[in-house]
């Protein structure tokens, strides 16, 4: 086995750091100096073979020690250029969480445990965050430009009432109306389309001419049309999710192989028969891979459309009215709501999909 | 190799001389898009009077959706033209937000509404759909329906607000009782959309008691320190009052340069001379010279949003004489042209 560099690398950095100038913090506090040996102490461990359940602790302990020792330094007054030892001690950081991550992908291989698996991920965000933070305290960036993480987790919990409110008028009034119905008519139309051939060579085409109309443009015609309300913003949501839902239906209906229609034939099912024993049940993976990407088109679309007039509640309002106020953190918390609801959703479908699919050959588990 | 030389010898003398002489680069951010609204800046470009200050001005429209204070915040522009509002709840935020001029001594913001919704007055208010617009133009709504003691969440004594978009759609369309119009712009989209004025009821926010500095120019007040581009300011400041005392007394002419500059052909000639007069009776003032903030509007508008929690406490250095005294070096506004 090849010696570690990355590690090795993050040792010297470690150690060279605490001799360089940490700036107005004129030298390292006692506190953050002790824990900073402790993680130091940690990676020189993590040189040594160790098996994968002694590693991804200490790693992963090691790396959290240290980044309490750098906060700890940034407290003090660390800042900017004029501080070489604190940057360089958080690359010495850097390369210990990498190894961090690694070591607890090993040890989810290793366990197969779904838990563990999520580890390295979670690591990640969080260094992420971690690193958010620190740039923004120590290089004094502007709050109105980037707000730290900290900031806009105090928006989060003082406006909960506000954030709570922007979701129930954008995904509950808004996007799932929109999103029913949107998706609700591409598959009818899908099945009419396959129904009776006709209509393919017109419709198709007019289905293609209205996901390509810009939100920006639809938008403000629809206010004009349906009001300000969430009428307005469910129908940009439907002309969003009409199209790929069409598209897909009508490919997942052609989906099943001739073997099964011959056998279909065979027993003299009908039209119907065919269509809710067979053939629907081969369309649902492309079905469910429209509503996958219409979960995402529909919230956008929704946040867009509330840009272009909009009673005073809901995320796109939040945000466009939060920008010019230039509270950002405001804009952020709005964000974070939007990410976790959108991601949320997704993974909804996801779940909903194995469950129907469980048949499809990417859902079977390999012997 | 010997003409080389001497051609590189000269090339460099011609730079060095062109740099020695090049004028000093201001970029303005309007807080619209090209419109009368700002014809001072577009008239000073145009007839040179950047140019006899020694200053190459950049001039950016705005429009819907850009905050002036975010593009000075992020380094897009030198100066800005801003409503004190919005400035001064920017500079809350940390953007070094200061006023080196005043150009509207009087507001233009106001409430217009269809005499068949049954407004009559503001007692009317409770009940009603009124359109506001946001982005930093909201405070001075919020400000009257504070003074009025009515909620803005909607109800049977409250108001039902709508996000308005830069348009007179609501009130077209009826889905709005009243919206908000500027005395030199969107009333008179109204009006040109057909609705007679015996058809409109207006409330005028400076008539209410509720009116708040608008457009007034911005700059950096930390750069201000810097002794040379205080001055490049002030000769933008000289530059701009000159262009904009020549605008007010020949508001056609005036309109047809700010039009020859609108690269969106969006504007049209009646339209721009119907808004240049309007706004010329938003500048003339018989106490205030051009370009003068005078200290009691200044803090008469900190007031209001003081009461209005829209600032939490007092601004302090968020305005200055300084550059306008110093521009009087160039152009005295207070002399007869």
């Amino acid at each position: 086995m090849g010696r570690d560099y990355i590690l090795i690398a993050a040792l010297l950095a470690g150690i060279v750091a605490p001799f360089l100038s940490v700036g107005n913090a004129e030298s390292w506090p006692t506190a953050a100096m002790a824990l900073w040996i402790v993680a130091l102490a940690a990676a020189a461990i993590l040189l040594l073979p160790l098996s994968a359940s002694w590693a991804a602790p200490l790693a992963i302990g090691g790396a959290a020690v240290g980044a309490v020792a750098l906060y700890l330094l940034l407290d003090a007054g660390a800042r900017g250029l004029a501080a070489p030892g604190l940057w360089l001690a958080m690359i010495a950081l850097a390369f210990l969480v990498w190894r961090a991550m690694e070591r607890s992908a090993a040890l989810g291989a290793r366990t197969k445990s779904r838990f563990l698996d999520l580890a390295a991920p979670i690591l990640l965000g969080i260094w992420i965050v971690y690193l958010w933070q620190a740039i923004i305290v120590g290089f004094d960036v502007p709050h109105v430009l980037l707000p730290p993480p900290t900031e806009i987790a105090g928006a989060i919990f003082s406006s909960t009432g506000t954030l709570v409110a922007d979701f129930v008028q954008t995904f509950i009034r808004s996007m799932i109306p929109g999103y029913a119905i949107g998706c609700g008519a591409g598959f009818l139309v899908g099945v009419l389309v396959d129904r009776i051939p006709f209509f393919q060579r017109g419709l198709l085409p007019l289905g293609n001419l209205a996901s390509a109309l810009p939100i920006v443009a639809v938008a403000p015609i629809m206010v004009m049309w349906f009001g300000f309300d969430w009428q307005s913003k469910a129908a940009v949501v439907v002309i969003m999710t009409f199209f790929p839902m069409l598209v897909n239906t009508i490919a997942g209906l052609a989906a099943l192989g001739r073997f099964e229609l011959d056998l279909m034939r065979t027993y003299a099912a009908s039209y119907g028969q065919t269509l809710r024993m067979a053939r629907l049940p081969a369309a649902m993976p492309f079905i469910f891979n429209a509503l996958k990407v219409n979960s995402t088109l529909a919230l956008i679309g929704a946040i867009v459309a509330e840009f272009f007039g909009t009673p005073i509640v809901g995320m796109g309002f939040r945000i466009s009215a939060e920008v010019g106020r230039m509270n950002i953190a405001m804009v952020w918390a709005t964000i974070v709501v939007a990410a976790v609801t959108g991601s949320a959703a997704y993974g909804a479908i996801s779940l909903v999909e194995r469950s129907l699919t469980f048949w499809h050959p990417s859902l079977r588990k390999v012997a | 190799m010997k003409r080389l030389l001497a051609f590189t010898a000269c090339a460099g003398f011609l730079a060095a001389a062109t740099a020695a002489n090049a004028a000093d680069p201001v970029t303005i951010q309007l807080k619209w898009v090209t419109q009368a609204q700002f014809a001072g800046y577009y008239v000073a470009k145009d007839k040179g009077f950047y140019k006899d200050a020694n200053l190459d001005v950049t001039i950016k429209p705005g429009g819907p959706d850009i905050a002036p204070e975010q593009v000075l915040a992020a380094g897009g522009a030198d100066v800005i033209v801003d409503w004190m509002t919005a400035a001064l709840a920017a500079r809350e935020k940390g953007v070094p937000l200061t006023n080196i001029a005043q150009i509207f001594q009087r507001e233009g913001l106001e409430l217009t509404c269809l005499k068949s919704s049954g407004v009559k007055s503001p007692k009317d208010f409770p009940g009603r759909t009124l359109g506001v617009w946001f982005f930093g133009n909201e405070y001075p709504f919020m400000a009257w329906m504070n003074k009025l003691g009515y909620s803005t969440e909607g109800g049977p004594k409250g108001v039902t607000v709508l996000k308005q978009a830069f348009n007179v759609d609501p009130l077209l369309q009826h889905q709005a009782d009243c919206i908000s119009t500027m005395t030199y712009n969107e009333y008179w989209q109204v009006i040109d959309a057909g609705i007679k004025p015996s058809q409109l009821v207006v409330f005028k926010y400076s008539d209410e008691g509720v009116g708040v500095l608008e457009d007034g120019l911005y700059a950096n007040g930390d750069k201000l320190k810097d002794t040379a581009y205080a001055d490049k300011m002030a000769r933008f400041v000289a530059a701009s009052d000159k262009a904009w005392a020549w605008a007010v007394k020949n508001t056609d002419a005036a309109a047809k340069i700010v039009l020859a500059a609108d690269t969106t052909g969006a504007q049209t000639e009646k339209h721009q001379e119907v808004m240049m007069k309007e706004i010329a009776k938003l500048i003339v003032d018989s106490k205030n010279p051009i370009g003068y903030l005078d200290p009691k509007d200044y803090d008469r508008t900190v007031e209001e949003l003081e009461a209005q929690k829209i600032i939490t406490k007092k601004p302090e250095g968020a305005w200055t004489h300084d550059v306008w005294d110093a521009s009087k070096k160039w152009f005295d506004p207070t002399k007869k042209m």
